[in-house]
């Protein structure tokens, strides 16, 4: 009934999904500038800053690296095949970010038992903050890629492969957040 | 007609009944506020703070804004292109029941122990976080109104630019529907980084953290035991960067339906429409470079001051813009005088009153005497209520037909006409001369104990009375709206 949800438009050159997408990806670019800013912001105008490689555990911090590289490939080849067969793909990529929110589960609580909470600094209270909101898109990611599984057999063909390719950007996007605080908090 | 609904007109009709009520709240919270300044009695201030604190909540995030871009930009943006309906109806729909539970959240939170949030609107810290419980559901409210936000502006968006009729290309695109456009990419682009320190205050009241808390923050005589290191000008820098394009989300759809009501009752077509579509997406655009302007008095330093004092003079040039084209087109019309073409036409005075009365604010030197006194609340309500909600009472008054195939009565339409417009001016006229000699807004006795005060007794008591006033000629609008209602077709 709504034209163009998956088709584009000639004169604009792209469909409803797409350009939807594209406008959340820019609200949420402007969510995590404000919160790397306010952290830039803090840690600039701190006396002293303690390294990230001292406070966090980087072996760990690298493993989910790995495992968001990973996933942004699962993620990718699912948006360009047939739905058919990127639903198995998906459910991989799903399993991949569990296992990422897995290793930062363990992360923060090896840093809980060392008395490492958010009250304890402003470092730590950075820590959670933006590795806990990055952890929401992952298990948001999660569950919309099992939406768009189970939606696979109510939906036709080209809805499910708009949905599949706008999840392969989507997790792109939460990979590149994760990079840019892997490197903010672990690396610096 | 169904609850659950994604249809828009349904989501837009629910916006705007919702909406209303939380203007008519919002109102009823202010009214409190006046009589006690006149004759300061038993009134607690923790409670004055509430009241002062919700007033804005409410008539900012729940009435206003939900009224001209969810009520209007809903109902009327797909009719105006030729769309079927919104680009993504179930997210609609979410949306305007996400913005009731936001509502709901924040009506709630008077039953808090210490009841609703009372740091202001703003919620600086560290007053914020040092508040009871209602500024938690303060910040709860607040985040789950940004995602229905969010879904809402990605809808307009995306309808207007993809389900316009064929042919219809967007230079001939109402100017209506610009305004709208225009407004969704703010509200896009602008809330989220409230929506970021809204997140970061929840931390510091829940989890003990500092972000917005400096060391050695001393509190009732104790130096309070946090780990420090935070800003509280932080916020204001997020905080700000919302609200100040959130201004011209409250003045731009006000903009559109004005546009659309006075090339009505002129029956001719707007003057200087290229102009004005241009002026719109440049104010759109410098909308994110003046929010500092709000900051003089935080010792930010004469560079920075220098930078936002020029913005803000450049951003009055497309308002002007807007005006004058909206001015010079009744020049040579017919003019019907409609009770919407009255508050159409009232809209550009006032408007233009409270945008003259600006100025002074946007420079540092004037802005800082001036700053938290009476005058910035004359000046804001100047744009926002016989600014924006004439605009939106324009509108009511001008679609009503459309929306129930029942024109409202002319009578008691100007009735509620010109009662608002007097009482308004009855109420927000005194406050440039409070302003001015440095009354400030947020005192529960209206600044009794100060010298500056005396001689104001009168006007606070005129104030009052217009503030009632202005309350029982909206009982012509609501029976206006019975009435019409209940007549057969």
């Amino acid at each position: 009934m709504i034209p163009y949800t998956t088709e584009a438009r000639t004169d604009t050159g792209v469909s409803n999904v797409t350009l939807g997408f594209w406008l959340f990806i820019a609200s949420e670019v402007m969510l995590f500038g404000a919160l790397f800013s306010s952290y830039a912001l803090l840690r600039v105008s701190a006396p002293d800053w303690p390294a990230g490689g001292d406070m966090l555990v980087t072996a760990l911090g690298v493993t989910n690296t790995a495992l968001l590289m990973a996933l942004t490939a699962v993620a990718w080849r699912a948006g360009r095949t047939r739905p058919a067969s990127a639903r198995w793909l998906l459910v991989i990529a799903s399993a991949v970010a569990l296992l990422f929110l897995l290793t930062l589960g363990l992360e923060y609580s090896g840093q809980w038992r060392s008395g490492h909470v958010p009250a304890t600094s402003t470092f730590f209270a950075m820590y959670y903050t933006l590795t806990g909101i990055h952890a929401l898109h992952v298990l948001g990611g999660i569950i919309a890629n099992l939406w768009v599984i189970a939606a696979t057999t109510s939906v036709d063909d080209a809805l499910t492969s708009a949905r599949l390719r706008v999840m392969s950007h989507y997790w792109m996007f939460v990979a590149l957040v994760w990079i840019v605080m892997f490197v903010g908090l672990y690396l610096s | 007609m169904r609850i659950f609904s994604s249809d828009h007109k349904v989501v837009g009709l629910q916006y705007g009944v919702t909406s209303l009520a939380f203007l008519l709240l919002g109102f009823l919270l202010i009214l409190l506020v006046r009589w006690q300044i006149a004759w300061p009695g038993e009134m607690l201030p923790e409670f004055y703070n509430q009241l002062g604190a919700m007033h804005g909540t409410i008539m900012v995030f729940l009435a206003v804004v939900p009224l001209a871009v969810g009520a209007f930009g809903n109902y009327f943006v797909p009719i105006l292109i030729g769309a079927p309906d919104m680009a993504f109806p179930r997210l609609n729909m979410l949306s305007f029941w996400l913005y009731f539970v936001a509502g709901l959240i924040m009506l709630a939170s008077f039953f808090l122990p210490g009841g609703a949030a009372s740091s202001g609107w703003t919620a600086y810290p560290p007053l914020s976080i040092l508040a009871t419980s209602g500024q938690t559901a303060w910040l709860l409210g607040m985040f789950v109104l940004i995602v229905s936000s969010l879904f809402s502006s990605i809808n307009i968006i995306v309808t207007i630019l993809q389900l316009r009729a064929p042919g219809l290309t967007m230079m001939k695109l109402p100017f209506f529907i610009w305004s709208q456009l225009v407004t969704s990419f703010l509200l896009l682009l602008a809330f989220p980084p409230l929506q970021a320190a809204a997140i970061l205050q929840l931390m510091d009241r829940l989890a003990g953290t500092s972000f917005f808390l400096p060391s050695g923050l001393v509190v009732s005589g104790k130096v309070l035991e946090v780990s420090g290191g935070g800003s509280p000008i932080l916020w204001q820098h997020l905080f700000w960067f919302l609200a100040h394009p959130e201004v011209y989300v409250l003045i731009l759809p006000a903009f559109g339906i004005v546009a659309e009501v006075i090339t009505a009752s002129t029956r001719r077509p707007l003057w200087g429409y290229r102009g004005m579509v241009g002026a719109a997406l440049f104010m759109g655009f410098m909308s994110f470079l003046v929010w500092a302007h709000h900051m003089f008095l935080t010792g930010m330093g004469p560079t920075m001051s220098a930078f936002f004092q020029i913005t803000t003079m450049i951003i009055s040039v497309p308002s002007v813009i807007i005006l004058s084209s909206l001015v010079l087109s009744l020049h040579g019309g017919s003019i019907r005088f409609t009770a919407a073409a009255m508050f159409g036409i009232a809209f550009l005075p006032m408007f233009g009153l409270g945008g003259l009365t600006g100025l002074p604010l946007g420079l540092a030197a004037s802005d800082i005497p001036l700053h938290d006194t009476y005058y910035v609340i004359g000046h804001f309500h100047y744009i926002v209520a016989p600014g924006t909600l004439f605009a939106i009472f324009a509108g009511i008054y001008h679609w009503f037909p459309q929306i129930s195939g029942r024109a409202l009565n002319e009578r008691l339409g100007r009735l509620h006409f010109w009662g608002s417009l007097i009482a308004m001016n009855v109420i927000f006229m005194p406050m440039f001369a409070q302003g001015l000699a440095g009354l400030n807004r947020r005192l529960y006795d209206g600044g009794r104990t100060y010298t500056a005060s005396a001689g104001f007794e009168f006007s606070y008591e005129l104030q009052a009375w217009a503030a009632v006033a202005l309350g029982l000629v909206q009982l012509f609008f609501i029976l206006n709206l019975v009435l019409t209602l209940r007549r057969p077709r």
